[in-house]
């Protein structure tokens, strides 16, 4: 490609530094708010929108040691890990055989898995609260692993399946020529090379359930020490009297760890975009 | 692997592999779905919770607190629907179809040139003659009447109307903001890509909630941080969430802020696909820029960008968190009316807290139907452009 002109070179320079502003700001500014004095996410002049002025961790002191913080992320990471835990244990197994099996249905499942994919989380509320309610689970870190599976399930399946279709299938075979069961061939050949896609669909099973909030703001009402994080932290931010600070402290102190995973995962994100690769 | 196996033990083997997870995603994901579509036909809510003791079909009265069928069974289906299939709404239907109609002609008009001409001519001001023809129509019909009479047939038309206006509203600026990044940063001339590029991608990795508590502090009126930015220059910014159109604005910024990266990323994998030679043949041709862009550029970017498309929509179309973060569905003009914002998740989110269980369930199953029909359709993009990358 010809170079583009100096001017040309100047305006590109120009165009990216003024999106990479609009696009950091917003964190910026949880930053910012996170160690101002005086509870406030305002700011009172030009300045201190967009320079740090007397700084103070008083937000961060009182969040880890006063508030519940603690407790909340405990539960989200228990919530998120169960869920994770018992999806891709659930889901191994059929991917493995919906990628290598022809079996009778076979389409037909796939098509269902893919349908129930496409019904979004916020109108499952309906049939998923009435049935934790009638088994004696609404309101539990149980049931709502129980709703989160609903989708991640599926999802993971998909998934997993999709890796499994890029993994080629000659290595089993050949242990199979060797005298291997199918059973053999999965854990000792199949499962050590899927072990990054597992590790992958994990973490996306985790953040899924990691950033969830509508789910988790209805099915635990009421009970503080079982919130989870996206709960309580939008609970600091609730309205125009409430510590905005202590949110800003919170915020900060999530994103920085998703915001690490995320990126750090994002190459495997783009290949698994499109459902880990839809082969029929 | 298949071949190898016949016979009971090859029915053992793969229910051995397969049923764990089929029997555990029929419990946990399926049957809540079923579920759901059973509540549709029956007339459960706030006062109608209960099982009906004798069983839901021996259940024929409204006894207080029993819920049963709904009578008759469809009416949750036709409390959504009814309105829109009288005569008068067939009517301005069929408006609405006519207005597209010049559209759609040019469209399969462009497409019959492409595949038949090895060089195809300029076609793009044929869309200028298509567009020409539904502005034509919109008047000569008068399109906002027939709008406006589907518009009081109830929420439902309302709330989807909205909701597909919120999508076309955003997808044009996904595209735009995603792909003028994508070709900056794809530009030889540009170093430092690597950061920019991280930085960039930020709106996608924070957690939506957060970043939609952010921006919902943005759009305040008097302590928001735009209104304040404004007033530096004298300009004294509006109340952006007390008014329907500069709310429905306000989402739609915040909407392309956390979805350009999306494109970005997509539309740059699919520029570094393009081979340079395609780019070298036409500097030797003397192109200019724009028609390197135009000839070269767009048309390869295609198959990437459309299946993106369709997933974004679907994204959109099921948005939550930030709508309902930052608006609440809101403003609100009158009671028991949908918001400015409220779009099809953040009502059957209302109705839901209402106890409208019923109704929701109908609303949930046609909102699902719809869902489905998207993603086949973005499947078969899927399967349709990797057979052109092949």
């Amino acid at each position: 490609m010809s170079k583009p002109s100096k001017l040309a070179t100047i305006i590109l320079y120009a165009t990216i530094i003024i999106a990479v502003l609009i696009a950091i700001y917003p964190v910026w500014f949880m930053a910012l708010a996170s160690v101002r004095p005086g509870q406030r996410l305002l700011a009172l002049d030009l300045v201190s929108m967009f320079f740090p002025q007397d700084i103070t961790w008083e937000n961060f002191q009182r969040l880890l040691f006063e508030e519940d913080f603690i407790i909340w992320l405990k539960n989200s990471f228990y919530v998120a890990s169960l869920t994770t835990v018992l999806c891709v244990s659930l889901a191994t197994t059929g991917a493995f055989a919906f990628s290598r099996f022809q079996f009778k249905g076979r389409e037909a499942l796939l098509i269902l898995f893919l349908a129930i994919n496409a019904f979004p989380g916020v109108l499952a509320l309906v049939p998923i609260t009435q049935i934790l309610r009638s088994i004696g689970l609404f309101g539990s870190h149980l049931g709502l692993i129980f709703a989160y599976s609903a989708g991640t399930l599926v999802f993971t399946t998909w998934n997993l399946k999709g890796y499994f279709d890029t993994i080629p299938v000659d290595l089993e075979e050949a242990a199979m020529i060797d005298g291997a069961g199918p059973i053999q061939a999965f854990v000792q050949i199949a499962l050590p090379l899927a072990r990054p896609a597992l590790a992958v669909t994990a973490l996306f099973g985790f953040l899924a359930g990691w950033n969830e909030y509508i789910m988790a703001q209805v099915m635990l009402p009421g009970k503080e020490e079982l919130h989870t994080l996206p709960v309580g932290l939008v609970s600091l931010a609730g309205d125009r009297t409430v510590p905005w600070g202590l949110f800003a402290a919170g915020a900060l102190m999530i994103s920085i760890p998703t915001l690490i995973v995320f990126l750090s995962a994002q190459t495997y994100l783009e290949s698994g975009l499109t459902m880990g690769g839809v082969k029929g | 692997m298949a071949t190898t196996f016949r016979g009971w033990k090859k029915v053992a083997i793969i229910s051995l592999f397969v049923l764990p997870t089929l029997i555990s995603v029929f419990l946990i994901s399926l049957y809540p779905i079923l579920y759901n579509v059973f509540i549709s036909f029956t007339n459960r809510n706030r006062f109608h919770y209960n099982p009906p003791t004798e069983g839901i079909f021996a259940c024929t009265t409204e006894a207080q607190g029993t819920y049963c069928w709904q009578s008759p069974i469809l009416k949750n289906y036709t409390d959504l629907f009814g309105p829109l299939v009288t005569p008068e709404s067939l009517l301005s239907w069929l408006k609405i179809v006519i207005l597209i109609a010049p559209l759609v002609i040019t469209y399969l008009l462009i497409e019959r040139v492409r595949k038949s001409n090895l060089s195809p001519p300029d076609t793009w001001w044929w869309w200028l003659v298509g567009m020409g023809g539904s502005v034509g129509i919109w008047y000569v019909l008068n399109l906002s009447n027939a709008i406006d009479q589907l518009m009081n047939t109830g929420d439902f038309f309302i709330v989807m109307f909205r909701t597909v206006l919120y999508v076309m509203a955003c997808m044009p600026f996904f595209i735009l903001t995603g792909g003028i990044l994508a070709l900056i940063l794809n530009n030889d001339a540009i170093k430092g890509k690597g950061i920019f590029r991280t930085i960039l991608i930020l709106p996608w990795a924070v957690p939506n909630y957060i970043t939609a508590k952010i921006w919902e502090f943005f759009f305040r009126d008097e302590s928001g941080t735009i209104n304040q930015l404004l007033s530096v220059f004298g300009i004294e910014g509006p109340a952006w969430l007390q008014q329907d159109l500069l709310a429905f604005v306000a989402v739609v910024i915040i909407n392309i802020w956390l979805s350009y990266p999306f494109f970005m990323t997509i539309i740059l994998g699919a520029l570094q696909a393009i081979p340079r030679d395609q780019y070298e043949a036409a500097d030797v041709d003397g192109a200019t820029w724009w028609q390197k862009l135009t000839q070269i550029t767009i048309p390869l970017l295609r198959p990437a960008v459309m299946p993106a498309i369709v997933l974004s929509s679907i994204t959109t179309f099921q948005m939550f968190n930030t709508v309902w973060l930052v608006t609440q569905g809101g403003p609100i003009r009158g009671a028991g009316k949908p918001g400015a914002t409220e779009f099809v998740m953040l009502y059957a989110y209302k109705a839901f807290r209402t106890d409208r269980y019923g109704a929701t369930g109908a609303f949930a199953v046609v909102v699902f139907l719809l869902l489905f029909a998207a993603t086949l359709v973005s499947m078969r993009m899927t399967q349709i452009t990797k057979g052109a990358y092949e």
